[in-house]
């Protein structure tokens, strides 16, 4: 049972009322997305445990179709009286049609199993085990150098519980996790001043900084990045061969690419990518999903925010567009499967198709190989984010590079804006290494001032040129 | 429509809410509460997309005990939550640091009217939801009338009404309503494969200063098509003459590099210049959270400290940081007025404007770059360099020649304020960090090789 049906009192019959509501004026479709969500953070800075904060977040959003528009109302306040008040602005849309009945039973969905490595849930730790683990980062970051002056280390934690029930007689419920820890490192030499930034978490408890990555390792990682950048040059500003890093770099599939198969800029065609399923647009060594299953990742989810089960979908098969992610509304509009891509920031907000976790797969060279082929150019290593607009023009922020020199990594360089127009860019991959890796667990996508959780991944990837738009 | 009514119930909640946190053992409580009214419309090809309408209230805590801090939000409004919550937040209190700086602000004698800021409209709160789509509607066609734009990503309207309360244990109680128009068109122009777009938009506390659907329209149709059949250019540094919005843009970063909080964590190249000349003479930013009608206004900070009026660089001279009380106390400095939530946010931010039309400056360049958009996130506020995607038109003997894309601009802020060349009159209030058409001698391009 829900929190919402447990704590809140809620039943068929209310969610009855509240369909019947929001169908009074006729309409498609109608639909109740109801949102509980814990949040708890510590802050530690100037070697001091600085402050912690708690916050809940409850409300409910009633959404309409008529036709190919959406009504949209939401409220706080879970009163039958508010329900239904939101459910009468959502119904505005509706003009014409006479009333529909809502369901008379509503058939529980089947979220996916197992999803989350919530082994140690964050929510119900104690906050002193919690704070031992922001110690943990900063203290190792704080001494990792003498010149480290500045740190300043982070938690979140999140439990999110949904439930959606719509005029299909859907109902489902999911309780989603997420721990974050980020660490930020100023390093100072004179009067050069740089900045390293690490993290990590992931739909997870706090099993997620027991291996692998722990809180000692981000702060470290962190200071290693400011301490680095204090020696480093000025990047190149001009045309040359990049090479990307696995991981990290991953960030560039999702701007370049996968943006551009969201299925909203389909419908409406203004990607660029709109006309061209089935059409190869980049090499062959370009293989891309987008995958909401993958267990304990950022972005990863048992059931969409409208009650669809996630699947792992192919996009980009040997540089052949595969593949896109739909919501309930652009699946119906274009006749399409439903992916289980339709995701919302939080209850206040329409869903739109968005990406979850997206990688490029791994190719079939040698990592060291990749880099030896490169007489002069440029290895991106670190990024700070990017941004695509539905031309495909992107851009993607590195903040810590190399030169390559001769095959060779060579002298470190610091921040540098990647730019090239998407399908340039695919078909100049011209080598991938057998290494994927997924990116820190802590990245988020803004569309439409929606942002969501999404984690990216990829291998070694070598393209043949690319604007690199360093300070000379 | 008559003046707003006085809301108890809000002001309420937030009394009883400081009471509750001092009866629990806190040495000191802060309580902001609000209420916000929200309607959207999207409008695309014609059709309505999204029709957006909904209120909500929402609280934020501030605890301290034995100067230890811990904070508490919630949009449960229910007293059983908001007690847990404030229950929560003193046990957790204990568990953080002692910190001297920590603590609400000293009580002020000084008080700002809410009135005479003029930022509640009730002719915005009266509008109809079919006028507002109308309006919307009507921005779209006369933007698609126009044979060379292929397609809309659509036209919103929105309005917002806010109530905000804040009451805290040293007596502090104010309120004060605010409201919000806005609306906005995006478009595309060009065949598929070589698709361009751009937008325009007003925002406004007032309906009357809001702009009409044709100048939205006219704007960003205008500003869509000139960047048709853009070519790429080489690698070359050149003076780069920022529009409006652009100078709005680098001044969001300059506002990161000012606030004090980032200046006792040292995240700022500016820490340590106080007193300093960081920019030529010309150069004056000034934050005014006064201004009647302001975007960025209020009577009074997310502190209860007054809202004021403040020169952060006079003649080019950085004369104080954007200060919250704890920021301020860190670095020893009064507090500013800028309290936003846990950290520092600007009133009305804004470059003072120059003496030069904006045609002027462009014809004042032999060659150079006229930047109108930016992509992607290369900001560094440590060092204070910038590298990001960039789209303009290329300027030969004082006259636009070409658009460009797929280009880079590089720099570093501190080196951009030093080479600002000229400043133009045209400062527009449509946010609340603004500024003029600026040129600057010279920044990295990177294109082809």
């Amino acid at each position: 049972m829900s929190i919402f049906e447990d704590r809140f009192s809620l039943g068929p019959a209310d969610f009855q009322a509240v369909l019947g509501a929001a169908l009074s004026r006729g309409g498609d479709f109608a639909e109740l997305y109801f949102e509980y969500r814990a949040h708890s953070s510590i802050l530690m800075e100037e070697d001091i445990l600085k402050e912690t904060a708690e916050s809940v977040g409850l409300g409910v959003g009633v959404r309409v179709w008529s036709g190919e528009q959406t009504g949209y109302g939401y409220t706080n306040d879970l009163s039958p009286e508010r329900m239904i008040k939101a459910a009468r602005s959502a119904a505005a849309v509706a003009l014409t049609g006479s009333a529909i009945p809502p369901p008379a039973v509503f058939i529980p969905g089947r979220p996916l199993f197992g999803l989350y490595g919530s082994i140690d849930p964050a929510s119900e730790a104690d906050l002193g085990r919690k704070i031992g683990l922001v110690r943990e980062a900063y203290d190792a970051c704080r001494t990792f150098a003498p010149e480290i002056v500045k740190v300043k280390a982070g938690w979140g934690d999140l439990v999110q519980h949904v439930l959606i029930v719509n005029s299909e007689g859907l109902l489902v419920s999911d309780i989603r996790p997420m721990v974050k820890l980020t660490c930020v490192a100023i390093a100072e030499k004179g009067t050069v001043r740089e900045y390293g930034f690490s993290g990590g978490g992931g739909r997870a408890g706090l099993e997620a900084f027991a291996a692998g990555r722990t809180p000692a390792g981000i702060g470290r990682e962190a200071a290693e990045e400011a301490v680095r950048l204090l020696e480093a040059d000025d990047a190149p500003a001009g045309e040359m061969p990049v090479v990307l890093a696995a991981g990290h770099a991953g960030v560039l599939i999702h701007e370049a690419v996968g943006h551009l198969l969201e299925a909203d800029f389909h419908r409406k065609k203004t990607s660029i990518f709109w006309n061209k399923m089935g059409e190869k647009v980049g090499s062959d060594l370009v293989t891309i999903y987008d995958d909401p299953t993958i267990p304990a990742s950022r972005g990863s989810y048992a059931v969409d925010d409208e009650g669809t089960v996630p699947r792992k979908i192919l996009l980009i098969e040997k540089g052949i567009v595969s593949g896109l992610l739909t919501d309930r509304l652009s699946a119906r509009i274009m006749g399409r499967a439903l992916t289980g891509h339709g995701r919302r920031q939080d209850y206040s907000e329409i869903p739109i198709p968005r990406m979850a976790n997206t990688y490029i797969a791994a190719g079939p060279h040698d990592p060291a190989e990749i880099i030896a082929s490169v007489k002069k150019g440029f290895y991106a290593e670190r990024f700070t984010g990017g941004q695509v607009e539905d031309s495909g023009k992107f851009t993607f922020s590195v903040s810590a590079g190399r030169l390559i020199e001769k095959g060779r990594l060579t002298r470190p360089v610091k921040q540098a804006t990647l730019i090239g127009t998407n399908v340039d860019i695919l078909n100049r991959v011209c080598m991938a290494g057998t290494d994927l890796e997924f990116g820190l667990q802590t990245g988020t996508c803004g569309k439409e001032g929606q942002e969501v959780p999404v984690n990216d991944g990829c291998p070694t990837l070598k393209i043949g040129a690319m604007t690199v738009g360093g300070r000379g | 429509m008559s003046a707003p009514r006085p809301s108890g119930v809000l002001m309420d909640l937030a009394e009883k809410a400081v009471r509750f946190g001092l009866a629990c053992g806190a040495d000191e409580i802060e309580v902001g509460a609000g209420d916000d009214v929200e309607f959207g419309v999207d409008v695309r090809m014609g059709e309505i997309e999204n029709l957006v309408e909904a209120g909500t209230r929402s609280m934020g805590i501030r605890v301290i005990k034995d100067r230890r801090t811990a904070f508490a939000g919630t949009s449960d409004l229910s007293p059983d939550t908001v007690e847990r919550l404030i229950r929560g937040a003193v046990r957790r209190a204990e568990l953080a640091n002692p910190d001297p700086c920590a603590g609400l602000p000293e009580t002020s004698a000084a008080a700002v009217d809410p009135a005479a800021l003029d930022l509640y409209d009730p002719e915005i709160v009266a509008l109809d939801p079919q006028t507002k789509i109308a309006r919307a509607r009507e921005t779209e066609r006369i933007a698609l009338s126009d044979s060379r734009i292929v397609n809309s990503h659509g036209a919103s309207y929105d309005t917002h009404e806010g109530h905000a309360v804040l009451a805290n244990s040293r007596g502090f109680l104010g309120e004060y309503r605010k409201t919000y128009a806005g609306l906005n068109v995006s478009l595309q122009a060009g065949e598929t494969d070589d698709l361009v777009e751009d937008f325009w938009f007003s925002s406004k506390t007032h309906l009357a200063e809001l702009a009409s659907p044709e100048e939205v329209a006219r704007k960003a149709v205008a500003r869509t098509v000139r960047l048709l059949k853009p070519r790429k250019i080489e690698t070359q540094r050149v003076p780069v003459i920022f529009d409006p919005m652009m100078t709005s843009s680098l001044l969001g970063f300059l506002f990161g590099c000012l606030a004090g909080t980032a200046v006792y964590q040292k995240a700022t190249f500016l820490a340590g210049r106080l007193g300093e000349r960081i920019g030529r003479e010309t150069i004056n930013v000034i934050d005014d959270g006064l201004l009647p009608r302001g975007l960025g206004s209020s009577p009074f900070d997310s502190e209860g400290v007054p809202t004021r009026r403040t020169v952060v660089v006079e003649n080019g001279v950085l004369k104080t940081f954007l200060c919250n009380t704890y920021a301020g106390r860190k670095i020893g400095l009064p507090t500013t007025g800028n309290a936003d939530g846990g950290g520092v946010g600007p009133g009305n931010f804004y470059l003072r404007p120059g003496p030069h039309t904006p045609e002027e400056i462009i014809r004042s360049t032999p060659k150079g770059l006229y930047l109108v958009r930016t992509l992607g996130h290369g900001l560094n506020p440590v060092s204070g360099d910038i590298s990001r995607g960039a789209f303009g038109l290329w300027i030969e003997n004082g006259e636009p020649v070409f658009p460009v894309s797929e280009i880079t601009i590089s720099g570093n802020l501190g080196e951009i304020l030093n080479g600002i060349e000229m400043i133009g009159s045209d400062l527009e209030f449509d946010g609340s960090v603004c500024g003029p058409t600026i040129k600057v001698a010279e920044m990295q391009i990177a294109g082809r090789s």
